[in-house]
């Protein structure tokens, strides 16, 4: 039985798999994150008065100071520089460390003025697994500066070094999901969904309440249609408390990936939290391999070549 | 995989799962791991009460809520009213709530002037407390049930020294 699950929990974590899905999904991971964190100013935090400073245990617990407005404009930059460098793998491992640890810090910030928000922990969490990975051993600067240097070398083989990283991810981001559904349904029961508990909270966040307008105004429109509200409700509890499925079931993957996007989309437009850099991490389910491979096939049956070998096969036919 | 980098891998998956499952189970927050809390708890009543709001004092007396995220940056319309009723609520802060108040002027201000908002100039702020009965679109938004005012600040001047 114990070497069962030990045999299940080496599979899970450490079956071999292709270095494609994690350096792919560390390019375009730290790409979203670079394009859209590169107009987002964190030295205002400088400059808020000390008044309001409510520390999160974490800044409570290292100490941590908020640094003065010149200096997180310098911060800010080398966190900046960093997510680039991991993107293009320039430095990879230094560069995912450097971007985890000042990322912490300043994605935890804003938290110490009056609210703990929720959009960015789990890009937190990912840095800092990512920044224990290999994922700049392959599609990365480094790899192809080390391929120059050693012709010679062979490609890289799959290993478990490239699967544990993105199962943790998802574990991770799955367990956010679990989190938000079971904090619902211990707090309020299936009342949360067969109340007007979710209609009642559409109109409240038209009293500009929330970090940030609603990206549509037809919240209370929606909030008086019939059982909508209940409806929404109930998929929202449903794909919250269920999604850890998707990280043991392929055939329910795509469903329960697809209903978590459709929550934070419809969390952003009709509620206004502004969870859109939190869609990124579902790069991390993306089978990039067979991406390439498809990408490959296609790119393979528009070439020149391809349309030679189709004529020779139909004379062969004739 | 060596011994060595093996413990650490796992030790960083202990270290998430544990986090995580951690705050789940005990309804607790250490950011980044969480509980994820957000709008659990059931509201029952067409109603919302208790939310603090700023409101700038024009020179001609006119009181204009502060909501525009680039009025408020680097805070906003939810972060600082949640995080000035918490101070507010506590008894002995009335020192502090004023110094967050004088705070927001200052870099209201400093900003208007900057380019940085097309916000009118204020002279004065004043935290209300404020409840609504709720209404489709907010169409009751600047009338609300109830008005308490919390605490104010004078002039901008004095809020740069």
């Amino acid at each position: 039985m114990i070497g069962r699950l030990a045999v299940q929990w080496r599979t899970f974590w450490f079956a071999p798999a292709p270095i494609t899905n994690l350096a792919i999904a560390r390019i375009l991971f730290f790409l979203g994150l670079t394009l859209f964190y590169l107009p987002h100013d964190f030295s205002g935090w400088g400059d808020v008065s000390p008044a309001l400073y409510q520390p999160i245990w974490l800044f409570d617990f290292l100490g941590l100071p908020i640094l003065s407005l010149q200096a997180l404009n310098v911060v800010q930059a080398v966190w900046k520089l960093s997510l680039a460098c991991a993107c293009i793998g320039l430095y990879t491992r230094t560069s995912m460390m450097v971007a985890a640890i000042l990322g912490t810090y300043l994605l935890g910030l804003g938290h110490n003025f009056g609210q703990t928000y929720h959009f960015d922990a789990i890009l937190v969490i990912a840095f800092w697994i990512l920044a224990f990975s290999r994922a700049g051993d392959g599609w990365s600067v480094d790899a192809a500066r080390r391929a120059a240097r050693d012709p010679g070398s062979r490609p890289v083989e799959t290993s478990g070094e490239y699967r544990w990283p993105i199962q943790l991810v998802l574990v991770a981001m799955s367990l956010v999901f679990f989190a938000a559904g079971t904090a619902k349904l211990r707090a309020s029961g299936v009342q949360w969904f067969t109340t007007d508990h979710l209609a009642i909270l559409l109109d409240r966040v038209q009293y500009h309440i929330s970090d940030a307008e609603p990206w549509f105004t037809w919240g209370s429109t929606v909030a008086r249609i019939p059982y909508a509200a209940n409806l929404m409700a109930f998929a929202t509890i449903f794909f919250e408390t269920a999604y850890p499925l998707a990280l043991f079931s392929r055939r329910l993957r795509p469903v329960m990936v697809m209903g978590g996007i459709g929550l934070i989309l419809g969390i952003r437009a009709l509620m206004g939290p502004t969870f859109e850099n939190f869609l990124l991490i579902n790069l991390f389910w993306v089978p990039w391999d067979r991406v390439e491979g498809w990408v490959r096939s296609a790119a393979t049956a528009r070439s020149p070549v391809a349309p030679a070998a189709r004529s020779e096969h139909l004379t062969e036919i004739r | 995989m060596t011994q060595r980098r093996a413990a650490v891998v796992h030790l960083l998956i202990a270290g998430v799962l544990a986090g995580s499952l951690y705050d789940i189970v005990t309804s607790q927050e250490h950011w980044p791991f969480s509980d994820y809390p957000m709008f659990a708890t059931v509201h029952r009543k067409h109603v919302l009460d208790n939310w603090y709001r700023v409101f700038g004092i024009t020179s001609s007396g006119q009181e204009v809520a502060i909501v525009a995220y680039p009025e408020l940056w680097p805070l906003d319309q939810s972060r600082l009213p949640l995080g000035i009723r918490r101070l507010a609520q506590e008894p002995g802060n009335e020192a502090r709530v004023r110094a967050a108040l004088t705070d927001i002027l200052r870099r209201y201000e400093e900003r208007r002037r900057a380019g940085l908002h097309n916000g009118p100039a204020f002279e004065r702020l004043k935290l209300y407390k404020l409840g609504w009965d709720l209404e489709p679109n907010a169409a009751n938004l600047d009338h609300p049930r109830s008005r308490v005012l919390v605490a104010e600040i004078g002039q901008a001047s004095e809020a740069r020294q």
